[in-house]
């Protein structure tokens, strides 16, 4: 069960990120997807894989930590 | 010595060079900090010869005693020399105060030249006196217009060769210069007046020695004031001596993050620079720094190249991983990346860490020779 796009752009822009640099840490992560694609997921024009969400959440997730808090962002497997 | 432009008030100098005039832009305030260096650089180009001078005041933001002063000194040398100086785009206010000071009749109001400059409403932070610090690439842009560059090819690179042009035309015994920054990696020569400088500067390169090269790599100024006795980079010296040239300065471009190349002035003679080349050296190369840092062609491009092939490696880190994962509990590639995943979480790491940790479990201690199995 993928996580509710809006989930993630709440994320995206909670932790300050520009769509830019969150596609960038998605690709680092080992994500194929496209920066306009990555938007469109975040933007509900797209629907993400399983696995394009999860290396989302855990793009927003490291950026939580590198800040000093917690992981917000679910996974598809709630891991 | 002086900087300019001057952070704080917004100051800054340009210049324009066309068949028959000069001039210059006043951005900022002029006072008592910033006066001196529109003197050193007007007079210089008096000096040069230029007789037709033009103050485009149209950005000034503030005059006060010691701008007038130095607009009275430079209409007089210019006096001297049977010529007027000019001024366009005069405010209101900078009208006010020069007829208050009685110092109308020393500059001659001209109205904006159409065929020399383009229209202002064509520039928008120039038309605008509340943008006067205006972004450094909008500069550049501007300034290549002014002397009706070719619109085509690097707009940057075009402003950099109209700076090579101007401290050519304004700093004296300077028989050569040339922009030398950063491209891919390597210090490269953007602009150059003509071959000769250009091949003194690949002769540097390929050395791996001389001024120019110091200059950029520490960031502060390397002057040779006589070439033949000049001891420091053996290897250059004599090449440079083969090619004619007798002096070089070379002034560090300076971005905040720190030198970002070099301006080099070449002179056929010895003794050719002293504290006036130096100083006008530094406001050219404070230009120049400004086009080069907002164009992005230094650290920046440099710094994302990096940050690239950072990413690049990472995602590498991490597929091996995942295909240690699939090898090792045989599941799908998208399971081993969640394992992964779960296992970084747990441990409260990046990802890409756990990758690292998990290759680098699969690889054995390295075989010490001498022992038996």
């Amino acid at each position: 069960m993928n996580q509710p796009t809006h989930v993630l752009e709440q994320g995206r822009r909670d932790l300050g990120l520009s769509h830019g640099e969150l596609w960038f840490r998605y690709f680092e992560l080992g994500g194929m997807s496209t920066a306009l694609e990555v938007e469109a997921y975040l933007y509900g024009a797209l629907i993400p894989t399983t696995h394009d969400g999860d290396l989302i959440a855990t793009a927003l997730n490291e950026r939580s930590s590198e800040l000093g808090g917690d992981h917000p962002i679910p996974y598809s497997d709630g891991g | 010595m002086s900087e300019s432009p001057d952070a704080a008030s917004g100051f800054a100098l340009w210049v324009g060079v066309s068949a028959n005039q000069v001039v210059v832009g006043v951005s900022g305030e002029l006072d008592v900090a910033t006066a001196p260096d529109l003197e050193r650089l007007v007079g210089a180009l008096i000096e040069r010869g230029h007789t037709e001078v033009v103050l485009d005041l149209a950005d000034l933001g503030f005059l006060d005693s010691s701008g007038l002063e130095v607009v009275a000194h430079l209409s007089a040398r210019l006096r001297r020399r049977g010529a007027v100086l000019k001024a366009r785009g005069l405010s209101e206010r900078t009208r006010r105060i020069l007829t208050l000071s009685a110092m109308g009749g020393l500059v001659e109001v001209e109205p904006p030249d159409p065929a020399a400059l383009p229209p202002r409403s064509e520039q928008p932070t120039s038309s605008d006196p509340t943008t006067a610090d205006a972004a450094p690439a909008d500069r550049a842009v501007w300034l290549a217009r002014v002397t009706a560059l070719p619109a085509e090819g690097d707009a940057i690179d075009a402003a950099l060769e109209l700076v090579t042009a101007l401290v050519h035309a304004t700093v004296a015994g300077a028989d050569g210069v040339s922009v030398s920054v950063p491209r891919h990696g390597r210090l490269t020569t953007v602009a150059a007046t003509d071959e000769t400088i250009a091949q003194m500067d690949r002769d540097q390169y390929a050395t791996g020695q001389g001024p120019c090269l110091a200059a950029a790599d520490e960031g502060h100024r390397f002057h040779i004031d006589s070439l033949a006795e000049e001891v420091r980079w053996p290897d250059f010296v004599p090449r440079a001596l083969d090619g004619g040239i007798g002096s070089i300065l070379s002034t560090p471009l300076l971005a905040a993050a720190g030198p970002v190349g070099a301006l080099n002035i070449y002179s056929r003679t010895a003794r050719a620079f002293g504290p006036p080349e130096m100083s006008l050296a530094a406001l050219f190369a404070t230009q120049a720094s400004r086009i080069v840092a907002g164009a992005g062609v230094d650290g920046t491009s440099e710094a994302a190249a990096n940050r690239l092939q950072d990413a690049l490696r990472r995602r590498e880190v991490i597929a091996q991983a995942q295909g240690v994962l699939m090898a090792r509990h045989n599941v799908s590639a998208e399971a081993a990346y969640a394992s992964l995943r779960r296992s970084s979480t747990r441990a409260d790491i990046p990802l890409r860490d756990q990758a690292t940790a998990t290759v680098a479990s699969t690889q054995l201690p390295a075989p010490s020779t001498g022992s038996t199995p």
